[in-house]
């Protein structure tokens, strides 16, 4: 086995050429994202490589200082970018959602990184990309459970307040909704693991092959990667929920 | 024992809806009327606690409202509100429903079909509520909780979605069972004809200037 190719600038260049194959596309369908496709391919490139420069830097001077602001911004971005999505959560919801996806992310994380991988925490290479994909997971879990959650809990008004003139909980009124919101933000994960390996090969064991991993090598880690993002979406989802809903009513099971 | 069942002192729930003196009796039929947005639903749900005043006197049976137990309150002072929900399932099966999250022994089957004729539901009770009118779904929702026989039960517009005929029929049948099961009757209506007929006692709500 090999390692990839390397790269120079020029050949790496050439990939940009099929942009324009889809920018004439475009074109002709009259779809008016013209912008957006530019705009999109040069901020993922910007992103991409300073990132790319971080990395190398970090990974070549691996002090666990580095790691540690690595993961604090990751936390940080993917808990405003969940809760920037939504208008209407109040403060208590907002708390309850970064608390549990800091818990939940770092307890998979650290489970994967120490015990089954056997590295330290600290180590970039390890902990890095593979926070970014659990975190990254379960940003985009919670923003569905949240959306489907509190879209539900407004077009369903009459059954709430009917509920509570009827005498009912309103703990036993929300965890349905609460319940129906997990299911929704798990599918996306599990529809995923089902098709794996057969309809698509998956980012990172793609990655993993072209860089000269053996494939039953590459194999483990996806397999392992998969099962850690299940668990932190589904821990956090049910966390932010089940602390969550309690913020939308007060001590005399009023709703606010 | 004090013979009033709820009463309202200089109760204020935003600037534009106050309640200065509202006194309702026990043993009567209250009938609560005014005019559109003068604040009657709101005060039903004062009284049920599921909204709070932000200042004022309120009262149940002589003790402050904020003092029970909100969700006992509640199974207390029954709410039958305007807006119906119904489950997605069949007249017997919504009965079963409710009846489970209120954490009630399922009704017989004999109950359901007395209380929904009580209530003038003239269709087959294995019929789906979505399949059923507006006037109807309203009239199977008010029996429903009509059927937990509470101590007292507010009824939010009950006729807004009735003809004249089966408004009248319903009101005295409903009359008629809380009268016999000493439930308190407390009923906001816009419908003059069934104010001057079954009123006892009239509370008459003035929107503020």
């Amino acid at each position: 086995m090999q390692g990839a190719v390397e790269l120079s600038i020029l050949q790496f260049s050439l990939i940009y050429l099929l942009l324009i194959i889809v920018l004439i596309i475009m074109k002709k369908s009259k779809v008016n994202q013209t912008k957006l496709l530019l705009v999109a391919s040069l901020r993922m490139t910007v992103q991409l490589v300073l990132v790319g420069y971080i990395l190398q830097y970090v990974f070549s001077n691996p002090k666990p200082i580095f790691t540690i602001i690595f993961l604090i911004l990751m936390i940080t971005f993917s808990i405003h970018r969940v809760i920037t999505s939504r208008k209407d959560l109040n403060r208590k919801f907002k708390i309850a959602i970064g608390v549990s996806l800091t818990f939940s992310g770092l307890f998979v994380l650290i489970f994967f990184v120490t015990i089954v991988v056997g590295k330290s925490i600290f180590n970039p290479q390890y902990t890095i990309p593979l926070a970014g994909m659990i975190i990254g997971n379960a940003m985009t879990g919670v923003t569905i459970a949240i959306k489907t959650f509190m879209d539900d809990i407004s077009k369903q008004k009459n059954k709430i307040s009917s509920l509570l003139n009827l005498g009912v909980e309103p703990k036993d009124i929300l965890k349905p909704f609460a319940n129906n919101a997990l299911e929704t933000a798990l599918i996306p994960t599990m529809n995923s693991m089902l098709g794996m390996g057969i309809i698509f090969l998956p980012g990172m064991m793609t990655g993993q092959m072209l860089s000269g991993t053996l494939p039953t090598t590459a194999i483990m880690y996806q397999i392992a990667i998969m099962i850690a993002i299940c668990t932190s979406v589904c821990i956090t989802v049910f966390l932010s929920l089940n602390l969550g809903y309690k913020s939308l009513y007060n001590d005399r099971k009023q709703f606010l | 024992m004090s013979e009033l069942l709820f009463e309202a002192s200089n109760v204020i729930y935003k600037e534009n809806l106050i309640y200065n003196d509202i006194k309702i009796k026990k043993g009567k039929i209250n009938f609560i009327v005014g005019e559109s947005g003068c604040g009657k639903s709101t005060l039903l749900k004062l009284l049920n606690h599921t909204i709070n005043p932000i200042s004022g006197r309120l009262l149940y049976k002589g003790s402050a409202i904020k003092e029970y137990d909100p969700i006992s309150l509640r199974r207390e002072v029954s709410l039958v509100s305007q807006e119906v929900f119904l489950f997605n399932e069949s007249i017997t099966d919504n009965f079963k429903t409710f009846y489970s999250l209120r954490q009630k022994p399922e009704p017989y089957e004999g109950y359901i079909t007395y209380i929904t004729k009580l209530c003038c539901v003239n269709v087959p009770l294995s019929q789906l509520t979505s399949t059923l009118s507006g006037g109807e779904r309203q009239r199977v929702y008010i029996a429903i909780f009509l059927s937990m026989c509470p101590n007292v039960i507010m009824l939010d517009e009950p006729t807004s979605a009735l003809d004249e005929k089966n408004s009248h029929e319903m009101m005295i049948n409903i009359i008629d069972f809380c009268k016999n099961k000493n439930i308190e009757l407390v009923i906001v209506s816009h419908n003059k004809t069934i104010v001057d007929e079954f009123c006892e006692h009239k509370i008459e709500i003035v929107k503020e200037a």
